[in-house]
């Protein structure tokens, strides 16, 4: 059986478009009737206005990290070590200590996370088992005059709160 | 010589040398704002002095500043220093050097006394104009030989393979036209399209040599290293060509000289095909008579234009989003203060030629001022043309280059010539 040949008819072969000047010409008819309309009126240009217009930021995206608190305000993390582990550029540095409330065995003592070395993967999102570091912050703009200020410890993680409701961050994807 | 020589001589070379370097400004702010808008942006509209950003004008001096004081790197690698730092400054002093012999106003007559409004004037016209140009790819050349990189050095060979294809067409499209007006210089062409031909229609090269002109535009499009034909420099393939190993003011140099380029061939242009600096249907002599009746339609139009023109500032220059007590409207309302004020110093300048003597010195200095306006506004127009072509058509391919020199535009020109020769020997 033969299978199912569909012909397309090549574009280009007739007088005027082999001559290229005539299409030219149409192009730049094209490309002047947008400059002639933004010209006339720039209102209607397709840009943000961004530093005073910030864009819309919606749950799923990954910002800047933070770490999670209970209601209490003693932090989830039980210094496991799964994000550590699991993150491809190695930009977190985890340092365990015993932990004295009762929730668990161990707490972070330090919690480093390089922002100029990480890649904004969400690895560590995913891997950690008590939904102790999310990346809900909404943060997409950093900038900072030197590297060391680049690296954010755990008192600004834990005290940054979540750009989103607990709702919303929780049907992200679905 | 007395002092209206020297005055004059200090007036010519300085506008031939200081109105190229003015336009690379408006030139970088007309190509970045005027390809914002091709492609339905703003451009750069941000940098500002004291909240006066000049319709984004004042991100050139920013630019400037930043490439100023830029770290000037020398690569390691670079054997031939001298020849690395001086490519750059010939592409530079080539392009400014080829706007010397076009003709901006006709010659101007004081007294018993003529001058030849070029800042060089000379009889060579259009010869100097091609040697310059076929020697700024000396320049590209011998930046990409010296850059002693694999990406420069093909840039180089591609500039030289693709100058030495586009100058023939060049040289034989002119041939047509030194035909139709039977001579090299510039101011003489330029007062010969002045004439009327069949009595109505003004006898611009674009009339008298249609084929000629696309032939010529397309190979200074080539000659000037822009877009379709700006292989030398073709990012997706070689980074960036000529000019990868240059940084800072180097870059900058290359950078200018190319925007000068530009200038210089749509005022080659505008003098071979668009008559010059002539007005239609009001050549020189014309103008000299009937200058009171222009100044007074002059007069009249000018406000009536800024009227619209303020307008438009006011409806433009407002911020697109929500802002208390918008700064935008109190920058507009100082811009059109400030070109009202200007509109009535033209007004009393214009009244000053209505009282003056007609036929005078005045009236022969206001109709020069009025050709150098007019040649000043085509020179703009055909580079907006550059820059609508630029943002319009992508990138040619290298064979497709040259099979569009060699076997297009070459027999198209020789074509050309034929019936050229035919024409003129038949009318003659």
């Amino acid at each position: 059986m033969s299978a199912k040949v569909k012909v397309v008819k090549r574009k280009g072969d007739t007088l005027p478009e082999k001559l290229y000047l005539v299409e030219v010409l149409k192009g730049m008819k094209t490309s002047f009737g947008h400059f002639w309309r933004n010209l006339r009126d720039n209102s209607r240009l397709y840009v943000r206005h961004y530093p005073e217009q910030q864009p819309e930021i919606t749950p799923r995206w990954r910002g800047r990290h933070r770490l999670t608190t209970h209601e209490d305000g003693s932090i989830k993390c039980v210094a496991c070590f799964m994000c550590q582990t699991n993150c491809p550029s190695r930009c977190i540095m985890i340092e365990a200590g015993e932990r004295l409330d009762d929730r668990d065995e161990k707490l972070p003592v330090r919690f480093d996370i390089d922002l100029l070395e990480c890649i904004y993967c969400g690895y560590c999102v995913e891997a950690c088992p008590k939904d102790a570091i999310r990346m809900d912050t909404g943060i997409f703009s950093l900038v900072e005059h030197n590297r060391e200020k680049m690296l954010v410890g755990l008192d600004e993680l834990a005290a940054t709160p979540g750009a989103f409701t607990e709702d919303d961050y929780q049907k992200r994807g679905l | 010589m007395s002092n209206v020589d020297i005055l004059l001589v200090i007036l010519r070379v300085s506008f031939g040398a200081f109105v190229p370097l003015c336009f690379i400004a408006v030139l970088v702010w007309m190509e970045r704002r005027g390809a914002g808008f091709f492609q339905d942006r703003s451009g750069p509209n941000r940098a500002n002095i004291f909240g006066f950003r000049a319709a984004g004008l004042v991100q050139n001096l920013a630019d400037a500043a930043k490439l100023i004081f830029k770290e000037d790197v020398v690569p390691g690698h670079i054997k031939h220093k001298f020849y690395f730092i001086f490519a750059p400054a010939i592409v530079f002093f080539t392009a400014v050097a080829s706007f010397a012999v076009v003709p901006f106003a006709d010659t101007l007559v004081i007294g018993d006394k003529s001058y030849v409004m070029q800042a060089i004037p000379t009889d060579v016209g259009i010869l100097w104009f091609l040697a310059l140009a076929g020697f700024a790819v000396y320049g590209i050349i011998l930046a990409g030989w010296a850059s002693t990189n694999k990406y420069g050095m093909l840039g180089g060979l591609r500039a030289a393979a693709q100058v030495i294809s586009y100058e023939i067409p060049m040289g034989l499209a002119l041939v047509s036209l030194l035909a139709v007006y039977g001579t090299v210089n510039l101011s003489e062409m330029a007062q010969f399209q002045g004439q009327l031909l069949f009595g109505f229609i003004p006898m611009w090269g674009v009339i008298l040599q249609p084929l000629g002109l696309i032939i010529f535009v397309v190979a200074a499009f080539a000659e000037a290293n822009r877009t379709p034909f700006d292989l030398a420099e073709g990012e997706s393939e070689l980074v960036a060509g000529f000019h990868v190993e240059y940084s800072a003011m180097k870059f900058a140099v290359f950078f200018m000289g190319e925007y000068v380029a530009m200038f210089t061939s749509s005022a080659i242009i505008v003098t071979l095909f668009f008559g010059g600096y002539q007005i239609p249907w009001l050549n020189t002599e014309t103008l000299v008579v009937y200058a009171k009746p222009v100044a007074v339609v002059l007069m009249l139009l000018l406000p009536v234009l800024m009227y619209y023109f303020a307008g438009w500032i006011r409806k433009s220059n407002v911020s697109h989003y929500d802002r208390p007590n918008d700064p935008r409207r109190r920058e507009a309302a100082v811009y059109i203060k400030i070109l009202w004020g200007v509109v009535a110093i033209m007004e009393l300048i214009l009244l000053a030629i209505l009282l003056s003597p007609s036929g005078g010195v005045a009236t022969r200095i206001f109709v020069a001022e009025l050709q150098i306006a007019t040649f000043l506004l085509k020179t703009t127009l055909m580079c907006f043309v550059y820059v609508w072509v630029r943002w319009t058509l992508p990138r040619f391919r290298y064979d497709q280059l040259q099979k569009l020199g060699w076997q297009t535009l070459l027999p198209l020109s020789l074509l050309n010539i034929f019936i050229t020769g035919a024409v003129v020997v038949a009318v003659s």
